[in-house]
Formats: structure tokens, sequence, C-alpha cells
């Protein structure tokens, strides 16, 4: 069964290579049945030899005694009983002298005047046999019997009708050929095409994030400015003041300055992250929460977002990054709308269906901007729709908005009063699958014991510094190598190490990545953790299931990780 | 039935005869003699004619060139000597009586020249036809086996 799937398999693959074999299972089709019909031809031609033979040979039998008395009645009788069959055409009955004792000849057809004896003879439609008439090894005569054979024509017109049917049938077999192969040629190209487009979409999707985080730009690079004045102002002021009071005070002010640029540039790395298109079953309010801080400072300070989502909103199933980039698409047209300042507000709620409507998770972005003109509220959609100057708006915004929820299976509303704002609602379908299980725990503050040595690879010699020092005050010690192979060198002569903390992209043969592989394989059991700020870096570490610390990161986060993975 | 076409149409009688003399040796080939009755394969069969011979040259002319199941035919006048050496006997009507002469069980198809002669098959003329009638109870007794196409064309079958 096996190897006819698979000669089957075979043969198909063939088909849909080429027609060529399944014209030639057609001709061969034809072929065949020809050669049946010119065989079955030749057999029912012999059959009527032979039948022909038979009724002259037991014509001959019959007339032995009445041809040896000169019975003519009786010879007439045998004659006339044969001749009633409808193929007869002539019978002839010699004597031992050889002239005719009796015979019958249907439709004028002549008559021998003499007996012959010999081999049958087929011509022009009629066979004629000949049978001696013996008794006990005594001729005593002769009889001939001459039958009607088909015509080529009857012949033919017999077959025509299953001809027909074959003919069609090889027909039909070279065409289901021609179209299968056809069709396979349609799949592939269909197939090759639909690949293209996937690709293109993806291309568009990550176009339409970079020119969301375009428009971005502005924001964060002020906001970084102040970060940066903030902490270079404060780094001043400590230089002048001896007052632990007030350089208590500076140092939170720039640590403050630190984290929230670190967060930010974290929001703007996972954001650009190029990433396929996969729904996930998600927490609108959450999502939304995580984005507030870019959107607070990526809009302009003149502009209020508030948030306004309740607990107990349904999940729902669409992908994440998509959500932010539709959710930042709008803000940035409300910002565009808002150019004296106003107020953004988010809000989400539950939809519930009524009737054959499903439950629904609406999303409402309410700016307090110039609204629409009615005239243009239905082309906003529509790509490359700006209402904005050359060189500040692409019109992708909002069509990008609206291929998200229809690809979401949801939809999209604008609402909108020249002069009193503009609210554009997401609706999404609620989804019945639970959120994904995670784990929130509360940071550890406790300090190791001292006793667990920790190999840092790290290339970056401040990095490296910092890494140690942070690594002394939550309680661990630890040796530096300055490249994987180093590290590698430096288990097997000052080991054991309980941890490896390594870097991701270092100099050398072997990356982060490699390092951690190498160890998988030569000390199992040994914990690695890989630090990176390459956003790329960081989803080849996560696909591989290496815990991962992204750069910058707080010391609190560092021991957190060292605790999970040393647990 | 036809008369035999070879003889002079004009003489009656010798135109019964001359049928006559063609059906002597046509019995042959449906008549099986036993074995023994031969002295080998190739000895000739023997038409007797007892008594006078109403056929003259026609059956010596009949049997030229004639062969029965390989056999030459071979005919014998023997007038009423006893003990004929025959395979046919054709017993005139002046000779019946030597009909009692063969010995029981001798195989010899004896042929007689009139309806209930002392034969086992008997010639007849029926409306001016030469026809015959056969007793197959004769033919028995005399170890001789009789085709049943010959008793088809018989006028009669004694049994």
């Amino acid at each position: 069964m096996i190897r006819l799937s698979r000669w089957l398999d075979r043969i198909g693959r063939r088909l849909a290579a080429t027609p060529a074999i399944g014209i030639g299972l057609a001709v061969a089709l034809l072929a065949i049945s020809l050669m049946l019909a010119v065989h079955n031809e030749g057999l029912a031609r012999a059959e009527k030899t032979r039948d022909a033979e038979i009724q002259a040979r037991i014509l001959a039998a019959s007339l032995a005694g009445p041809l040896a008395f000169d019975d003519a009645a009786g010879t007439r009788e045998y004659v006339e009983a044969l001749s009633r069959r409808p193929d007869v055409l002539v019978i002839g009955a010699y004597g031992d002298d050889g002239r005719v004792r009796a015979s019958f000849t249907r439709r004028g057809r002549p008559l021998p005047a003499t007996a012959r004896i010999g081999p049958p003879i087929e011509a022009a439609g009629e066979l004629s046999v000949t049978a001696p008439v013996t008794q006990s090894g005594t001729r005593l005569g002769s009889v001939l019997l001459t039958v009607a054979t088909e015509s080529w024509w009857a012949r033919a017109t017999r077959y025509a009708g299953i001809a027909i049917v074959v003919v069609l049938a090889s027909l039909l077999v070279a065409a289901l050929a021609i179209f299968y192969a056809q069709a396979s040629a349609a799949h592939r190209q269909l197939t090759e095409e639909i690949e293209h487009r996937r690709e293109a979409e993806e291309a568009l999707r990550q176009a339409q994030k970079m020119e969301a985080m375009g428009q971005l730009t502005g924001g964060v690079a002020h906001d970084f400015n102040n970060m940066l004045m903030v902490a270079s102002s404060g780094l001043d002021l400590l230089d002048r003041t001896d007052d632990p009071a007030k350089r208590a005070r500076l140092n939170d002010g720039i640590r403050q300055a630190i984290e929230r640029g670190a967060k930010l540039t974290q929001q703007l790395l996972t954001f650009a992250r190029r990433s396929p298109l996969t729904p996930e079953v998600l927490d609108i309010g959450a999502r939304i929460r995580a984005l507030q801080s870019l959107l607070e400072r990526s809009l302009r300070e003149d502009i209020a977002v508030d948030l306004a989502i309740p607990a107990g909103v349904w999940p729902i199933e669409v992908d994440a990054s998509q959500l932010d980039v539709a959710v930042l698409n709008i803000a940035i047209n409300a910002r565009d709308a808002m150019p004296n300042g106003g107020s953004l507000r988010i809000s989400a709620a539950n939809l519930p269906g009524e009737g054959d409507r499903a439950d629904m998770v609406g999303l409402s972005i309410r700016d307090s901007g110039t609204g629409i003109a009615p005239e243009l509220m239905q082309k906003v959609f529509e790509p490359f729709f700006t209402t904005k100057g050359v060189g500040s708006g692409t019109g992708l915004g909002l069509s990008q908005v609206y291929g998200f929820a229809r690809s979401s299976d949801g939809e999209v509303r604008i609402e909108s009063q020249l002069g009193d704002g503009t609210t554009v609602t997401l609706l999404f379908p609620r989804s019945s699958k639970p959120l994904p299980h995670r784990i929130y725990r509360a940071a550890d503050q406790g300090t190791a014991d001292g006793s667990r040595r920790i190999l840092i690879v790290e290339d970056d010699d401040h990095v490296a510094e910092l890494v140690g020092q942070m690594l002394q005050e939550l309680g661990y010690q630890s040796v530096r190598a300055q490249q994987a192979t180093e590290g590698l060198d430096l288990i097997g002569s000052s080991g054991p190490f309980d941890l490896v903390l390594s870097d991701m992209i270092m100099p050398g043969r072997m990356n982060g990545l490699d390092l951690a592989q190498e160890l998988g394989r030569r000390h199992r059991g040994l914990p690695v953790i890989l630090m990176t700020g390459f956003s790329e870096a960081a989803a080849s570490a996560a696909a591989e299931g290496i815990p991962l610390l992204v750069k910058p990161y707080t010391i609190d986060a560092l021991g957190d990780a060292l605790r999970k993975a040393l647990r | 039935m036809l008369a035999g076409a070879a003889a002079p149409a004009a003489d009656p009688v010798a135109l019964e005869y001359a049928v006559k003399a063609n059906y002597l040796y046509k019995f042959a080939p449906f008549v099986r003699w036993p074995a023994g009755a031969f002295e080998d394969a190739s000895s000739p069969l023997r038409i007797c004619i007892a008594g006078s011979d109403p056929f003259g040259t026609t059956l010596d002319k009949a049997v030229v060139g004639q062969q029965v199941g390989g056999r030459s035919i071979v005919v014998r006048r023997i007038g009423t000597a006893p003990r004929p050496r025959c395979h046919i006997l054709f017993i005139g009507r002046s000779a019946e009586a030597l009909a009692t002469e063969i010995a029981p069980g001798e195989p010899i198809l004896t042929v007689g020249d009139r309806r209930r002669a002392p034969a086992m098959i008997q010639f007849a003329v029926v409306g001016g036809r030469v026809r015959f009638a056969v007793d197959v109870g004769a033919a028995q007794r005399g170890n001789i086996a009789l085709s049943s196409k010959l008793l088809g064309l018989a006028m009669e079958v004694d049994r």
C-alpha cells in the first residue's frame, strides 16, 4: 500500500509538472482500445468461420443418407432447415458425381455448378466454407455453405459507439492532465504571489511603524534633552555642594532622569522591533498603560494624556505591536489636530452583544482638536490621504488603523465635529480564550551570602566594572573575562562558578549566544544570563530560552534575575 | 426418388436395376460388419449376386473406381452356390431359397429384390421409385450393424 501510494504520489507530481504524461496515458488508452478491438475482431472472425464450418459439417453429416440414396426430398429438407439462418446466403448439396442435388440461394446469388472442397474463402462480406459428405470413409458428396460476414461498414458502426466512448474518455484524461498541470502551475504561482504579498505586507507594517516612530521623534528628543539636562546639571551641582541631604536629592533626581530615559529607549526599541504578525490574547488596559509613558513623552507637553480604562475589560486577541502602532497613529493625528494644546483621553469599555452581534471591546481615543470636516470623513481611511502639509505626514496612519481593525475582525468608527474634537473608536471581538498566565513577583530585596561565584563575560571595561560592583553589592563574588573563549578557559582554570553573566555582542569568534550554547554542551546545569541592549539579539536569545537582561538594567533587576537563575 | 441418371431412360426396368445397382454398393458405408468379416485391412468388399443377374453390366460399371472405407469393390455372380463368402449378397427373386442356406451368424448383408423377401434389406418399387425396407432383427441375427441414417431412409423398418 505504501509503495502504491508513493507511486501515485510520484505520478501526481509528474502530472503536475507536465501534461505530457496525461496525454501519453490518453494515447496509451486509445492504442490499447484499438488493439483490443483488432484482437476481438480477429477472434470474432475466427469464431464466425468455425461456426460456418460446423454448420457445413452438420449439414454434410445429415446429408449422407439422402445423398447416397437419392432422397431429394430429404436433402432439400436439410438444406431448407439450414437456410432459415438469416446469415446464410448460399447452400449447395453436391452428390458424389459433383453435381448439384439441392441448393438454396438468397437474393439471386450464384451457385457454383460443381462441387469444390477447399479452405474457407472470405471475400466481400461473404464467407464460403465446404465440407465433404462421407460415411465410413466413403465420399458421398459435398456441401457448400456461404454465409454473410459483417461488412466493414457494419463492423465500424458496431464499434462506433464504444469508439466514441473511448475517444471521449481519452480526451477527458488528456484534458484533465492539461488542466491539472495548469492548475498546479497556477497554484505554484499563487503560492509565490501570496509569499511576495506577505513579505510586502510585513515590509509595509514595519514601514508604518517606523513612520509612526518618525512622527514621535521630535517629542522623544525633547524629552531626552530634558533628562540629559537634569543629569548634567545635577552632576554640576553635585560637584559644588557637600551637603549630604542636597547630594542625596541630586542623586535621586539624576537616577530618576536616567531611569526615565532607559524606560523610554526600551519602549522605542520594543516598538521598532521587526516582528511577525502574531495575534495574542491580551489585556487592553495593561497594554495601553505600558504605552502611556511613551505617549506622554512623545506628544507635546501641552497635551494632557488621560487614561480611563476600568478593570474587567474583556481580553481581545490581536497583534500587540500593531495595536500599539494603531494607538500611536491615532494619537499623532490627535496631536496634529491640537496645535494649541488640548487633551487626549483614551478609554476602553465592554460592549455586550445584542442579537447576533457578538461581544465587543471598544477602545476610544478622543481629542479636543479641530475636528474633521464632514466632506473629508469618508476619505480619512484611504491610503495616502492626508490633510497635513508635504513632509509632515504620509497619509498611511489611519489606513494602518483601518487595516489593523479589519484584519483583527474588528472595525473602526470615527466621529467628529468641526471645532469640537474627534473620537476614533476601535472595536475588537471579545476573545473567549483566557489571558496568558503571568507571574508578578514582588522583587526580593535581600542579598546573597557572598559564597556564590559569578563569571562576567563582557568586553566593555566600564560596563564590566559597574556590573562587578553591582554583584558585590548584591553579595556575589565575580570574575571577569573579556571574551567568550577566555570565559571558557576561566571556567576550566578558576572554577567552579555558580552562574555565567555574559554580554550578547562581543568581539571574537563566539558571541554570547554561542557561549551559552557551548556551556550548555560542556557544563550542563551551569546557569547563563545574557545581557544586551539590542532588541534583535534579545529576540534570538528568547527563542533559545535563555534568560536575558536588557541593558540598561537596574541593580534590582539584576538581583532578581540572578535569584531566579540560581534557584 | 430420383432414378439413377446414368441409365438409359427408355427402359423402366433397366432404370430400376441401374438404381438398385447404385444402392447396392452404397449400403456399404452405412453397414458395420463384425471383426473377422474381412481377411485384412486391404481385402476388397465382395458384392455377390445370387440367382440370375438382373443388372447386366450396370453394377460392374457402377463400382468401378469406387471405394468403401478404403476397400475396393468386387462383384461376383455366384449363381446358387451354397455358403457364399460375400459381404453383400443380392438375392434375386429366383434364388430366395438360398437365403436359408446361409448359416446363422454369418456376417453377410442380404438384400432381397422384393418386399418381404428373406433378406435384411428388401428393395421395393413404390410409386415408380426404388425404395427399401429394413429388417433389423434379421440384421442383428447376422451380426450386421446398420446405421441409423439407413434406417431413417428406409420406407419401413421391421424389428
